[in-house]
């Protein structure tokens, strides 16, 4: 994955009349969802209710090209805003004109993102009537009642699954293809109809404990999502070929992303733990022909399915680290589409991450430089111990995304890395010299 | 349960910074935030503060509702220690602790469970109304508090509001508990800085809205306030009438304002004056007129009157500012500054 410059780091607003119904459940909804705790994910600030001494209409968004009124340089460089549309908006003059003048920025730096959520919604000026809507699934045909939590919960996850697409369209990487102008506008038209950038998903599982989930998931991969979906189908036999298949992966300008079924006998096969070592090995980011002097690394998400029923016990398996578990349940509703959106999430928030931490060690001074190193993930100690520059202490301080791991877990690492500093991206940006912002 | 807490002069070494927070949805919400956002501004704050072994003072309730900050500092705390919410034991990783203050009649929704649950985080303070200065027939009984409070008995709700306005000032100065059988006191030692936020302006149980006695009560100590108005709330009422030019008294600061605005404060006056005050009592009119006193001050030397640690510009941007990094990097600094904390 080569980041360019222009790598989004965007900044999300939620927007939603006060008169509708379930539309700061929704906004709750996005933020908890971008962002899932402890720092980690864009940050997501609503609109609805007027602003102070404002009749309807609720705070202007910041001017995305200036600094902030201290004066102090914004990271992120892309707005994106979510405009739940439903006939209260569409009907308040004062919301129409407050929305329109919000989509004059140019896309490169406000991505406007409308959202349907009944038919009046296209009636809406014309800079955003040609946009391309988020449609959630599950609405019904008339909201004079209030929606119950079921339908509620239906139309949420459709949105959130729509939305990650949409957000993944700014954020993750393109492949180079059309010379560095195409390079350099990743988010000329983030909500268009452009196909979903690359995202190869390697199902990892063990055939002898069956293969109900990774079929389901494969299914779902194949006939719902844009992704391409790698399926170890003959188990041990191939093992080696789909080790150098992750390797191929891990190597390309794609983003890869790995979904392991974790059932009883999968610790004990090799290859699939062989598989799984090898997608958790980091990565450079820079320095690519020489990692020892890599700067950036970053580590694929890799997400947990647990699938093992009754009492069935089975040993743990270190190599994975930090990654998301989800229960597998054969008669559980929807859970393919879980289980892949927050796959495609992870990647979203993997890239974000990467770019970010590029920038802020970008800002950090020389000196500092040759001593920092940055990852896009939680540290754990497994995946620590596979760069070599942390391995031999040389590298003073670690940089990672978020708000900062808790006590217990900094003891943990501090007991391998006992010379290593631990700086959270939020610690870093508020003690960094050129008091960057988000 | 414990011993209620008496008052007791000296220095302890552990040291207390109390925050003054609530969440109110409608005014955080046209600043274009919701819950979250506190939230994630109180453990930035408090995070760095406890890992320094320093405790946080908050006086929230117990009830188990989604949105409460009480559980979200004790949550914070649990994270950093051991998991002695699990009944395990504590490590004794030194970190601070949650100190929460409750008054009669607040403190008899913790029950002896959640006390267990969350004995090795939190120090629950129970300041009573003999500590407030009731004794005799004005004490009422705790059996008969719930059922009084109900139906806005007259006695129970000013007993209830003067033992509040005791506690915020109890606070301020260390303490001792005296716990039966054990030869030494427990020390609880004095707040030595508070940050506020948000805050009912209308809607309050006391005799003016808490953040505007707390904020008093830190001011008259001499302590660091940090007063967060970028954040809505009494804390911005109160930013707003210290940054303001002149010597003019803002309407809600005036009794008259807060008597037309809350009902329930009408029902409160009324009841207290059929009941002889309490030593150290101070009315509505009272506290308002001593905190409009500090807001003059305030307004003729900002940083010396709040005592941030910070220079004034640097003030000026922590009362405003809505940016939730900016605050945090704001109210580092001036700790670091003014009680030598690092950051």
């Amino acid at each position: 994955m080569s980041q360019h410059p222009a790598a989004s780091i965007p900044q999300v607003y939620v927007l939603w009349h006060p008169d509708c119904s379930y539309g700061e459940r929704l906004a709750q909804r996005i933020l908890r969802w971008l962002r899932p705790g402890n720092g980690l994910g864009p940050e997501v600030f609503y609109r609805s209710l007027p602003r102070p001494g404002a009749m309807r209409t609720p705070p202007d968004l910041p001017d995305p090209s200036h600094r902030t009124s201290s004066g102090q340089k914004r990271v992120s460089n892309l707005q994106v805003v979510v405009v739940l549309l439903e006939e209260h908006m569409v009907a308040d003059w004062s919301w129409r004109h407050w929305i329109d003048e919000a989509g004059r920025h140019p896309r490169t730096e406000r991505a406007i993102m409308p959202v349907a959520l009944d038919a009046t919604a296209y009636n809406v000026p014309a800079r955003l009537r040609d946009l391309n809507y988020l449609r959630p699934a599950g609405l019904p045909q008339s909201l004079d009642s209030p929606l119950d939590d079921a339908t509620f919960e239906v139309v949420a996850r459709s949105l959130l699954k729509q939305l990650t697409e949409a957000m993944c369209r700014l954020i993750l990487p393109r492949p180079v293809t059309a010379g560095p102008a195409a390079a350099e506008s990743p988010a000329a038209e983030p909500t268009s109809n452009a196909p979903l950038p690359k995202v190869n998903v390697f199902l990892s599982h063990a055939k002898v404990d069956g293969t109900v989930p990774a079929r389901r998931l494969r299914d779902y991969i194949y006939s719902q999502t844009q992704l391409t979906a790698f399926y170890d189908e003959n188990d041990i036999a191939f093992g080696e070929a789909f080790g150098q298949i992750i390797r191929n992966m891990l190597a390309s300008n794609d983003t890869a992303a790995m979904i392991a079924v974790r059932s009883q006998k999968y610790a004990s096969r090799p290859w699939c733990r062989r598989e799984l070592s090898i997608f958790r090995q980091p990565q450079p980011e820079d320095s690519k022909d020489q990692p020892e002097k890599a700067r950036r690394w970053r580590l694929y998400p890799s997400l947990i399915v647990e699938a093992m029923e009754g009492s069935q016990i089975s040993p743990g398996i270190p190599e994975t680290g930090n990654s998301t578990i989800i229960r597998w349940a054969d008669d559980a509703k929807d859970l393919e589409e879980l289980i892949v959106t927050t796959v495609i999430r992870d990647a979203m928030l993997a890239a974000f991450h990467s770019t970010l931490g590029a920038s802020i060690l970008s800002n950090s001074t020389s000196d500092g430089q040759k001593h920092r190193l940055v990852i896009n993930w939680l540290p754990d100690a497994i995946s620590l111990l596979s760069i070599q520059a942390v391995r031999s202490g040389e590298t003073r301080e670690l940089l990672y995304p978020g708000r900062g791991l808790s006590g217990m877990e900094l003891d943990t690492l501090k007991e391998f890395f006992p010379k290593l500093e631990l700086i959270s991206f939020e610690d870093a940006l508020l003690e960094s010299p050129g008091e960057l912002l988000l | 349960m414990s011993a209620p807490a008496t008052s007791a002069p000296g220095k302890t070494a552990e040291q207390i910074i109390a925050f003054s927070i609530s969440y109110e949805r409608d005014t955080l919400l046209r600043r274009g935030m919701g819950y979250d956002h506190l939230r994630e501004l109180l453990i930035r704050l408090a995070r760095r503060i406890l890992r320094r072994r320093i405790s946080v003072a908050y006086g929230g309730n117990w009830r188990r509702t989604e949105q409460n900050f009480t559980f979200e500092l004790l949550n914070l705390i649990a994270d950093e220690q051991a998991d002695s919410t699990s009944g395990g034991t504590d490590t004794g990783r030194a970190i601070g602790r949650l100190y929460n203050h409750s008054s009669w009649p607040n403190y008899l929704d913790v029950t002896t469970q959640v006390e267990a649950q969350w004995i090795n985080s939190c120090r629950v303070i129970r300041v009573t109304q003999q500590q407030a200065g009731f004794a005799g027939d004005e004490v009422v009984s705790d059996e008969d508090a719930p059922w009084k409070m109900r139906f806005r008995d007259p006695r129970t709700m000013f007993n209830a509001a003067a033992t509040l306005s005791a506690m915020r000032r109890l606070m301020m100065g260390a303490t001792e508990i005296h716990v039966p059988d054990v030869p030494a006191p427990e020390k609880v030692p004095a707040v030595a800085a508070r940050i506020l936020l948000g805050g009912g302006v209308e809607r309050y149980s006391g005799f003016v809205p808490g953040i505007f006695e707390e904020a008093l009560a830190t001011l008259e100590h001499g302590k660091p306030a940090y007063i967060l108005g970028g954040f809505g709330g009494a804390a911005e009422v109160l930013s707003d009438a210290i940054l303001a030019p002149g010597t003019e008294r803002p309407e809600r600061l005036t009794l008259e304002w807060h008597k037309e605005h809350n009902e329930r404060l009408s029902e409160l006056l009324d009841s207290s004056e059929m009941f002889p005050p309490p030593r150290q009592f101070r009315s509505t009119k009272k506290l308002l007129d001593d905190l409009y006193a500090f807001v003059l001050n305030a307004r003729a030397d900002l940083p010396n009157t709040l005592r941030t640690g910070l220079d004034g510009p640097e003030t000026r941007e922590l009362m405003t500012t809505r940016d939730i990094a900016t605050a945090v990097r704001l109210v580092r600094k001036g700790l670091a500054s003014s009680l030598d904390i690092q950051p």
